[in-house]
């Protein structure tokens, strides 16, 4: 059976995320994001920048994982 | 590229014995759920929020968005005057809009000019017309490669340009997100504007395709 027939959501054949806990930590960036920074997103931008240039060849979704955990550790309690 | 790291764990969960074992969890997940604990007890987690946003994601807001806006850019000329003037409000016209998509600007491609999109810093990206990337757009070689050498980089994705198009590449910010607004077809015409957008693929619009 062919992925498709599933009817797993794909955008020119590939699927939006490979695992769930890349849903789970994209959708917890968006809960920060609009919950903590006000709908801004530049704090959060800053931090996977970051995260990226650290260490280039980390695959993307644990570095965006990294850039919320630096971003939750600066919030405010 | 790389294929990331897809769960391998599923069905896993049960061992002999009838106990419940479920299946470890890998470092990544771990962090993740950690985070997700944390964030949920500090009440920025609302019920549902989680599964809403990822919903949207995967149901609602993809680069068939970007593809109305393309068709009715390509039947409708004022419109595209409006809509390579201010894309924000042009976009905003066809009810998209919202995150990452605040400051649009539309690139036209003609037949002497070729516009491609990247982000070299991390991977800004126009979500309410795209979608979520795809992952070569996040990978390194992509980002650095595509300002460095565009047209060797585009040959090899199969966008193979005449040396007489000039390349221009746009590189994302928090400030801008572009949008490659693609060619016409030839022998398109009298093609209703809902075909036409089926025409219209995410990579055209990211520039890493003619059509």
């Amino acid at each position: 059976m062919n992925l498709s027939d599933l009817g797993q959501p794909r955008r020119n054949g590939e699927l939006v995320f490979e695992a769930p806990w890349q849903s789970r930590v994209f959708g917890l960036a968006a809960a920060v994001v609009e919950h903590a920074c006000g709908g801004d997103r530049e704090p959060f931008r800053r931090e996977l920048i970051k995260a990226i240039a650290a260490e280039p060849g980390r695959p993307y979704w644990e570095s965006w994982t990294a850039a919320l955990e630096a971003l939750v550790r600066d919030l405010p309690e | 590229m790389s294929g990331g790291g897809r769960a391998e764990r599923r069905g896993r969960g049960k061992q002999s014995g009838g106990a419940h074992h479920p299946a470890p969890m890998s470092p990544v997940e771990q962090r993740v759920a950690a985070l997700e604990a944390l964030l949920t007890e500090r009440g920025l987690v609302p019920e549902g929020f989680l599964e809403e946003v990822i919903r949207r994601y995967e149901a609602e807001i993809g680069p068939m968005n970007g593809a109305k806006v393309v068709a009715r850019a390509w039947t409708d000329p004022a419109y595209k005057q409006r809509l390579l003037a201010d894309g924000t409000a042009a976009i905003a016209e066809l009810g998209f809009g919202g995150e990452e998509g605040d400051h649009m600007v539309v690139v036209a491609n003609t037949p002497a000019v070729h516009n491609v999109i990247v982000c070299t810093l991390c991977s800004c990206y126009p979500w309410p017309t795209l979608g979520l990337p795809p992952a070569w757009y996040k990978d390194p070689p992509y980002r650095a490669r595509m300002v460095r050498e565009p047209r060797t980089l585009l040959a090899e994705m199969g966008c193979e340009l005449p040396e007489d198009v000039e390349i221009r590449v746009w590189d994302s910010s928090a400030e801008v997100r572009y949008l490659v607004l693609p060619q016409r077809p030839a022998g398109t015409e009298g093609v209703s504007e809902a075909e036409l957008a089926g025409l219209v693929t995410r990579d055209s619009m990211i520039g890493v395709a003619r059509l």
